[in-house]
């Protein structure tokens, strides 16, 4: 009997040891309102992306704070805010005074839920995702790299246009946020000067659901139910009185009309190309070159991902071809060779270290993607600078063009020269990472980080060396994972560089640096 | 002398999780027996089931597991008995191109204790309990199924034992077990499951596990033969997504019928002390995990001090 009492304890110690060291584990960004270092007063003047200017679209004067019908909404708000529900209080906690980084998380999530790549059916044919057809099998869309960058550029591009134009608005007429008109009112974050009219969290919530619920057809239920916690959490949290709400619901919708006609004509439609144009492309860069990339997967793909997003309407370079990169070394050259033999050894002796750098940055199929990878990043340096909502879009802004344009760029390099893999050109290769269904030259990752990291640079100048580091991580960790050649990883850093340039070209002219 | 029992590890789908009989059987050995035994089980599946349904994938053709399993028991008291065993796992595909992988895998204590033991007449009734810990050696890659070599999380077993056993000959055996999982570190700081989690770190799924045994003595008690039916159910997780890699997060439920045969050279003169094994099992249902068909073989030798 004392043996069983002893193994008993053991037994309890040992469960109480394992399940003491678990970490709880985070599913969204641990941060609380907080207090911003500027409130960009005069960001009402910088220059918007898709609109000419703030004023294009009309916000009508609000009611006097004096007026009966204020003095009702505040009433209203006052009671609302007063003895919150627990899940009312949570709400407020979660969304808090930068909801744009929730919005960002969602739109991070939902590219991770939907970058599945298309199973092959019985007869080894592949159906694709179809906009058309959004419910499948298989589902629309298949949210991989190209795709999840131009989703967040809509997004982030969006919401910026959105915000200048409350913030034009805001200080334009100068309403008071409701806990100074009425002091009863309790306001559930950080204080400021900011004007409450429109309410910049209203046109974040109704740009973020719209441009999303566009991207992701089969998310609206999802999406209504978030934004429609957002707007209550703008009540709850003693934000927004209704007028505030309504005016900034206008913009937001105006915004998202704006954003949404550009995307129906930027050609992502055509991207993803039928079998005969995907073969003439092949075709054209065998004669060229006298090399051709292959799928290497069972079925065989008898497309690769999106041949033609090199085509899509780029954000801020004017020509694709400015930035195609130069010929990468033939097969069989010195140069290849002597790069083959490095991914040769590392396949032989990777160590616990590259092994674990290749796997960080791998953000491969069921992920949210090398964009939504620095999308992160730069989320937790916004929190860490303490940006204002609307400085804290124009940075997710020319980050995600920056990158959009990369991932432009870097497909219209991959089909132009349509490079082999590894896999393809050393015979016997095993790598540790899955290969991706498109060419080789040059490496995605080094591209879309390349752009990130000098985006980075150019808004967080402390942090340089750090972001430039990282992206020069991401481009060597696709070859410790046996997937690009180092030529690969370097021209697409430097393609990155070149295309970031023209994006902080813009940014240094939109008014926000004055 | 007793005759100790052991049975092969049985090598179960995307990670092993290692079942070896010795934690589950009713045997128990003297005080200062000790037994070594050396075990080897080659699981292979060229189909898997994705969620609940199950698929091929050209991608992977037939993955192979194999398992070499050194291992100790030891008799405190002829009450108390403790047990180690360090398997060392390689792991492989005919198809696509990822590497496989070999290493050691989790290192595995338990102590068992036969809480009861009642003759009646020729049949024999007795309850056993077996607390098992195991963690990893090394820090191996979980995050990397169907190859990595574990589930890399340290695991906590109770598990309790019935035995009847008919005129010495025949027996039926039942145990039932928890098995308690912490978390496990992947390698990228983000993942999907139903849901963000930003974060490197993985709840890998508690698991219940129940079997049941019907065997039997031939050959004047030289040979052991018996039929074994496994369910291994994780209490919770997410199922593999469409096409997509599995992950240590999943709910792996698994079905499986199993043979074995062991044979003591108790009167063999020079090969006293020696037993052989063999072993074969297969997957008949399961979830988030390889339609394994295994075999096993391994060599025991049980002395006293």
């Amino acid at each position: 009997m004392k043996k069983i009492i002893a193994i008993s304890l053991s037994l309890a110690l040992i469960v109480a040891s394992v399940t003491s060291c678990e970490n709880e584990l985070p599913t969204s960004f641990n941060f609380s309102s907080y207090e911003f270092t500027d409130l960009d007063v005069d960001g009402g003047s910088w220059q918007p992306i898709l609109l000419s200017s703030a004023t294009d679209i009309a916000v009508a004067a609000p009611a006097a704070v004096s007026s009966a019908e204020y003095l009702a909404e505040l009433s209203a708000l006052k009671s609302a805010t007063q003895s919150l529900t627990g899940n009312q209080a949570d709400a407020v906690e979660y969304w808090t005074n930068n909801p744009l980084i929730r919005w960002n998380e969602i739109a991070l999530e939902l590219a991770a839920k939907y970058n599945l790549i298309p199973p092959p059916n019985p007869d080894g044919t592949y159906t694709l995702p179809t906009a058309a057809n959004p419910q499948g099998p298989p589902p629309f869309p298949f949210a991989h790299p190209p795709y999840t960058s131009r989703m967040l550029a809509y997004l982030s591009v969006a919401q910026f246009d959105g915000l200048i134009t409350a913030w034009h608005y805001k200080y334009e007429y100068n309403r008071p946020a409701p806990y100074v008109t009425d002091a009863g009112i309790q306001y559930a974050y950080k204080k400021n000067t900011l004007p409450s009219y429109p309410s910049d969290g209203a046109v974040i919530a109704v740009v973020s659901r719209d441009v999303l619920k566009a991207m992701f057809p089969l998310e609206h239920d999802y999406l209504d139910a978030k934004a429609e916690e957002h707007l209550s959490s703008l009540v709850w949290s003693g934000s927004n009185t209704t007028s505030d709400i309504e005016a900034g619901k206008t913009i937001g919708t105006a915004v998202k009309t704006a954003a949404l006609a550009r995307a129906s004509t930027d050609k992502m439609s055509a991207a993803q190309t039928p079998r005969p144009v995907s073969d003439a492309i092949k075709q054209a860069a065998f004669d060229r070159f006298g090399w051709s990339w292959d799928n290497m997967e069972s079925p065989v793909r008898p497309v690769g991902l999106t041949p033609l997003f090199g085509q899509v309407t780029m954000w801020n370079v004017p020509n694709v071809e400015d930035v195609r990169i130069a010929v990468p070394p033939a097969p069989g050259s010195v140069q290849f060779e002597t790069d083959a033999k490095e991914l040769n050894n590392f396949a032989r002796n990777v160590t616990e270290g590259q092994r674990k750098i290749a796997n960080w940055w791998s953000d491969g199929l069921g992920t949210y993607t090398p964009p939504g990878h620095w999308n992160r990043r730069t989320k937790e340096y916004i929190i860490k600078y303490e940006m204002n909502p609307l400085r804290a879009a124009r940075t997710f802004a020319y980050l995600n063009m920056a990158v959009m344009d990369a991932g432009i760029a870097c497909w219209d390099s991959k089909y132009y020269y349509h490079y082999p893999r590894p896999i393809q050109t050393i015979n016997g290769f095993k790598t540790i990472l899955g290969t991706p269904n498109f060419p080789s030259y040059p490496s995605g990752h080094s591209t879309f980080s390349g752009a990130a990291a000098e985006v980075l640079a150019y808004i967080f100048p402390a942090e340089a060396n750090a972001v430039r580091a990282w992206a020069r991580e991401a481009a060597e960790s696709r070859i410790y994972g046996g997937i690009h050649y180092r030529f690969d990883s370097e021209s697409g850093i430097t393609q990155g560089k070149e295309v970031a340039a023209y994006a902080i070209t813009r940014a240094q002219n939109d008014g926000a640096d004055d | 002398m007793k005759k100790i029992l052991l049975l092969p590890v049985f090598c179960l789908g995307f990670a092993t999780i290692t079942l070896s009989q010795t934690f589950s059987d009713a045997i128990m050995m003297n005080k200062k027996e000790i037994c070594f035994a050396f075990m080897y089980d080659q699981g292979t599946w060229d189909q898997y089931w994705e969620g609940a349904t199950l698929i091929t994938n050209e991608n992977i053709g037939t993955f192979t597991r194999a398992t070499y399993m050194p291992m100790i028991a030891y008799g405190i008291t002829g009450k108390l008995n403790v047990l180690l065993s360090i398997p060392y796992v390689s792991t492989k595909s005919t198809g696509g191109q990822l590497a496989g992988v070999q290493g050691l895998q989790d290192v595995n204590v338990a102590v068992k204790y036969e809480a009861f033991k009642k003759d009646f007449g020729k049949h024999r009734v007795s309850a056993l309990a077996v607390a098992q810990f195991g963690t990893p050696m090394t820090n191996y890659l979980s995050d990397y199924m169907p190859y990595s070599l574990g589930l890399g999380t340290q695991e906590v077993t109770g598990r309790v034992i019935g035995q009847y056993e008919f005129n010495k000959k025949i027996y039926v055996r039942a145990s039932a077990a928890y098995v308690w999982r912490g978390q496990t570190e992947a390698e990228r700081p983000y993942y999907y499951a139903n849901g963000s989690y930003y974060t490197t770190f993985m709840d890998v799924p508690s698991a219940v596990n129940y079997q049941a045994i019907l065997g039997g003595w031939a050959l004047k008690h030289n040979l052991r033969l018996e039929a074994s039916y496994n369910i291994l159910n994780c209490v919770d997780g997410d199922d593999i997504r469409r096409w997509n890699m599995p992950q240590p997060t999943n709910k792996m439920e698994v079905t499986q019928a199993g043979f074995f045969a062991q044979y003591y050279f108790k009167s063999i003169e020079p090969l006293k002390g020696f037993s052989l094994m063999a072993s074969y099992n297969q997957v008949l249902e399961g979830r988030n995990m390889g339609k394994t068909t295994g075999f096993g073989g391994g060599i025991t030798y049980q002395f006293t001090f």
